[in-house]
Formats: structure tokens, sequence, C-alpha cells
């Protein structure tokens, strides 16, 4: 699927008249609700918050009323709907302790306290495991993604111009303010895009996936066995955090490409997160029947709503009609234990290099969760495996069985 | 999700279309002795797989057709019951009880060679014809540009045998390019680690050449033992680039 160079030039701003929820199924909460229906919600006001751990907070991703909350089993799922209404304005956060301690540079209670009141601290990820981090946790390096090579990705780039810039400066400043460690900016090869300092270090990859992953940056820059406690966030998000802190209250869109074969044309749109994706595409398809991802063609998810962490929309043609196998193909598929993976030079290019990825592979495939640790296991997420399940169709797949050893080791521990 | 194709049985065709001009030049090279042979190998081999499709739900795949061609190209004479026997067991116990293609450690044309070469040590060795060198050659291009060869294992080979052979860059013979671009550099048993994949070839190199200066035997039989050791030897050359990588990466981060 090639990547439409150049990308348009001119970014819609859309806000669909819908958003829902759409959270990562990895964000393992157990929600409880805080807003009825009928009730009219600010963007930025919490909407759910998790049971166990309080200080992680869901927040309305636009201005509007409340049309349906429901929880679902074990109240690990929501279904939420919030219908736009211009006329709300963003809840304003009181920001001015927050950015006292970032002047200062030292310490963070308040900056914590902020962030996790407007919802921003849900948009880390920690490996491992790839869970959000707990209130009080503190990570060894941050790692700041500002480029994105997944298939018909938008450039993350094209987001940080002009005076967001500036709030991406104010955000990393919040960032190193958060904790002691260094903290990793992750672009192309292009000029640089912030100054590189003491605690801020940039680090480069080229344009090929999987080598603007985070867990490429890793595999470069780390080995196994060590006691990873990684936190990586997008750059977007980085600028959100300078948002909120200089005008007080949370952006209201990110950058987002719709695209794919199923679409007419390749757009980019700034549309608010959760943004109705049916709309989103609804009147630049092509006819026929389609499958809309919420993310990339590699590990994109079907859905209604733009995902927590999404930053593309792939629309794909569906082909419904497969023709029916043959009784003997399909009792042997049914029967038989999966192909195994040959180590063609797709695959070493699909695995990124620099580890023992198909001795990791074989370990995963058998189920072998210490040996996959000391391979690297524990650097990795599901993103880093999609290319490998992409190129070898395999099954079952690699990110699942990844999964499912971190979820093993996770228990354990 | 869409989903690639470069799974088992892709790389398997491409690995069959590579194996084409090599069948094509010794077919024309020996003939109808030589298809009589062939189809010998692909009936018994065919069964094997067959029984094990039926009896174990384990797909066939068609890498079983080189390897059905080189044991017709490189196994000793012998008579035809025999010939069958290690055959069979050649395709069972170097493949199939492993799983079949891309599971097992060796490649069922190296077992079923060798064993019947142990079994019957007067048996003749065959002798390859020149141009079967040359066809040799289109297959390793093709390989490569599929990305299927590791192109490691067959350059630290190739660098070895050049120089245990005083640089003088004499043409290996067909038996060594044979074997090396079919047996010792299988994809699915040749080592998978960078590191690992350049002893495994070294290693065949330097076994052939050892074997070359002390021992009088046919090149085919010498070059077969020697790719038997490395497939041998792999599983070992890759716990020792994984030893080497977590070495390195103790130096790097202290």
């Amino acid at each position: 699927m090639p990547t439409p160079r150049p990308w348009p030039q001119a970014v819609e701003t859309v806000i669909t008249t819908e958003a829902g929820l759409n959270l990562d199924p990895l964000i393992d909460i157990r929600m409880e609700a805080l807003v009825q229906p009928g009730d009219t919600v600010a963007l930025g006001r919490p909407v759910l918050k998790d049971r166990r751990r309080p200080e992680l907070l869901v927040t309305a991703p636009m201005g509007g009323r409340v049309v349906q909350l429901e929880l679902g089993a074990g109240r690990r799922q929501a279904s939420l709907l919030i219908q736009h209404d211009e006329k709300v304005r963003p809840h304003q956060f009181d920001v001015r302790d927050a950015r006292r301690e970032c002047e200062r540079g030292s310490g963070g209670p308040a900056l914590r306290d902020l962030l996790q009141a407007s919802g921003m601290w849900m948009r880390f990820r920690s490996r491992p495991f790839g869970r959000v981090p707990a209130g009080y946790a503190v990570p060894a390096l941050i790692m700041v993604m500002a480029i994105d090579t997944k298939p018909l990705a938008p450039d993350p780039c094209l987001a940080l111009k002009g005076e967001t810039l500036d709030h991406l400066k104010l955000g990393l400043q919040a960032l190193a303010t958060l904790f002691d460690g260094p903290i990793r900016f992750c672009q192309d090869d292009g000029p640089a895009i912030v100054e590189e300092s003491d605690r801020i270090r940039i680090a480069r990859a080229g344009p090929l996936h999987p080598a603007g992953l985070a867990g490429s940056f890793l595999r470069r820059e780390f080995r196994s066995g060590q006691n990873l406690n990684i936190w990586e966030i997008s750059a977007e998000d980085v600028v959100g955090i300078g948002h909120l802190l200089s005008e007080g209250f949370l952006p209201a869109t990110r950058l987002v490409s719709v695209a794919g074969p199923g679409l007419r044309e390749t757009r980019l749109v700034r549309c608010q997160p959760g943004a109705d994706l049916r709309e989103l595409c609804h009147a630049h398809m092509k006819p026929g029947p389609h499958t809309i991802l919420s993310g990339s063609a590699l590990d994109g998810r079907e859905a209604r709503w733009l995902g927590w962490r999404a930053r593309q929309v792939t629309v794909l043609e569906r082909r419904d009609t497969k023709p029916q196998p043959h009784w003997l193909e399909s009792a042997l598929r049914r029967a038989s234990r999966p192909e195994p993976v040959i180590a063609t030079s797709a695959v070493e290019h699909a695995l990124g290099g620099a580890m023992p990825g198909m001795a990791l592979l074989r370990a995963l495939a058998i189920g072998d969760d210490e040996t996959a640790a000391e391979l690297g296991a524990l650097s990795l997420l599901e993103e880093d495996l999609a290319l490998v399940d992409y190129v070898t169709a395999a099954s079952p797949r690699f990110a699942d069985l990844l999964r499912a050893c971190l979820d093993r080791i996770e228990a354990m521990t | 999700m869409i989903r690639g194709i470069w799974n088992r049985e892709t790389v398997a065709m491409v690995w069959v279309a590579a194996a084409l001009p090599l069948a094509v030049t010794w077919l024309l090279a020996e003939g109808s002795a030589g298809a009589i042979r062939l189809l010998f190998v692909l009936i018994v081999g065919g069964v094997c797989q067959a029984m094990f499709t039926v009896i174990r739900a384990q797909r066939p795949s068609l890498a079983g057709l080189v390897s059905a061609l080189l044991i017709a190209m490189l196994a000793p004479q012998v008579g035809p019951l025999q010939f069958a026997l290690g055959v069979a067991f050649g395709f069972v116990f170097g493949e199939l009880v492993f799983g079949g293609w891309g599971r097992s450690v060796l490649s069922p044309a190296v077992v079923a060679i060798m064993f019947l070469g142990f079994a019957f040590p007067a048996a003749a060795w065959p002798h390859l014809p020149v141009q079967i060198e040359w066809a040799v050659f289109p297959a390793v291009v093709l390989l490569l540009a599929f990305g299927v060869l590791p192109w490691r294992a067959l350059a630290g080979a190739v660098l070895v045998l050049v120089i245990a052979g005083g640089f003088a860059l004499p043409p290996f013979g067909s038996a060594v390019a044979v074997v090396l671009v079919f047996i010792v550099c299988d994809p699915a048993i040749c080592a998978t680690s960078p590191l690992g994949r350049w002893l495994a070839g070294a290693l065949f190199g330097l076994l052939f050449a050892l074997f070359g200066s002390v021992w009088q035997a046919s090149a085919v039989q010498m070059a077969v033992c020697a790719a038997l050791l490395v497939s041998l030897s792999i599983p070992l050359l890759d716990e020792l680039a994984i030893a080497v990588w977590r070495l390195s990466g103790r130096f790097r981060h202290g």
C-alpha cells in the first residue's frame, strides 16, 4: 500500500457531530461514570474514572450533551456518545501552580495533578506491558514520538509548525519537570525540530517501517534483560500538554489522516479525539462494501470511533465473498498445527534487525516466556510485531502471542 | 486488516522455481535413467507426505520436490528396494516426524543420502556433470532477488573456499555448488541470526576444504558429509550468536 506523496497540503478541520469513546484494550480500567445521560459536558471535563486508580480519568473529547453512557461487562467497556454543541466553552483548568513548577524545573506534584485531572496522563504508555502508568510512577526514560512510519500515517511534523512549536517546547519542559531522567525526541532524518539539551536528546530513524516505532528506537539503544521502565507519548500529545499549560484548556483537535484503497481521495483532517469515523469517511468512499479501521492497515481495528491513540483512519475494501474451500483443505486447516515461519529477508526486515528476532518468534510460538523475555520480548508491544504478522500472514498472529506472553509475565510479577 | 504473502508455501514455491534450471540441466545430462530415478523418488516422497497428511493432518510442502530432486541427483547408486527404504527414511525421519518443512533440523535430502552412504559404503557415488554448476547461478540470482537465500551463509562459505583454495579462484565444482546452495543455504534449515549464518557458511567451507585435503572420496560424498555436520551444528551456532549478542549488550550499557 504505497504512501501517497505528496500529502494534500490543506488540512481541513472537521468536528463530527457525534463523538464516542474507543479506548485501547490495553487500558484496562474498571470504569465508574461521572456524568449522566442528558448532562452537558465541556471539553476536558471528566466523564469516567477508574475505580481502582481514581487518578486515571477519561475526559470529554468535545463540548456537548451526553446522549448515551452505558457500562459494559465487568465495567471494562463503556459506550459513550456525546453530541456536539459548539456553544459549550472548553473547561478552564487552573494551571498556575503547574506553570510555576515548570519554570522552577523541579518536583511536580501540581503538574501531575493537572495532567491527571485533564486526562492527559492517559496518553502515556509504559513499557513493559504497554499500560497507562500509575499516578505516582516515575519512568527511567520518556520517548517523545515525532515520527510515524506506519503505512498511510500522517507525518507528525505537519502538526509541529508555527505556534505549536512553542507549545511543544513548553510540553517538553513539563515532561522534564515530571522526572529526572533523559528524554528521547524521536524524529525523522530531516532538520532538528527541537534543540538538544542535556536532558533532551534527538534520535533519528529512516522513513521505512518499522524504523519509526518506539520499539525499534528502543532496540537500537537498549538491550533486553534490563529493568526497563520507559514511557512513550506522541509529540502531538506533548503539544497538547504545552497547550494546556499555556492556554488553560485542552486542544480540541488532533491531526488524522483518512486514507486507504476504499477512498476516492486521501485527506488530512484535524478532528476531535473519538471522532465519528463514518462521518469522516462517508462523503469520500468508493462505491461498494468497506471496512473502516481506526489505525493503520497493519494493526488497526474495525471501529466506529477514532481510537484512543490512533492518528489515522484506513478504509479498506471488504471482500465478503470468499470461495468455499475444498473439504480436505478446510479439514486440514482445522486439524493441523500452524505453518512455521521461514526466515527470509522479508521477515528479517520486518523485525528491524538488532536482535535475534527469529529466535524470539520461535520462543513466542511455543510459549516459552522465559526465553522470550531474555530475547527482548519485554521491550516489545503488539505494534512492533504487526509487520511480521503482515509479511508472513502468520496464524495465530505473533502480536497476539506476544500479548499472551506479556500477560503471563505480568501476572507473575 | 491486510495480510501479506510470504507464508511457508510462497517461500517453497520460490525454492522450487530456483531448482527448475538445475532439474532441467541434470535431466538433459542424465537422460531417461535420471528421469526414472527422479520419478521414483518423487513417488516415494509423495507417499510419505500423503501418509502424514492423512494420518497427522500435516500439510505437505512443495519444498519436498526440491528434496526429491537432490536425492535423485546426489544419492549413491543402490538397488531399488534399498533406495526406496533410504528415501522413505530420509523423508520421514529427516523432516516429517518433526512437523514438516520449516520445523526440522535436517534436510530430508541429507538424511536420505547419508543413510544410503553409511548403509552401503561400497555403493558408487554419482559424478555430477560440469554444466550443473552453471545451472546453480540462475538459482542463486533468483533466490537472492526474492530474499530467500541467506546470503551471509553463502558469502561465508565462498570466502573460506576461496581462501582455502589459495586465492586461485578455481571453479568449486558442481557438487559443492549444489550442496551449498540447496542444502546448507536452505532457509528452513540454515541458522537464523546474522552471525550464525556467517559461521555456518564458513564451517561448511572449512569442513569441505579439510575433507578435500585428507580424504580420497567423491566430491559429492565430501560435500554432503560437510553439509550434514553443518546442519547438526546450526543450533549450537545460533546459541553462540545469541550469547555474543547478550554479551555485547552488557558491555554497551554497563
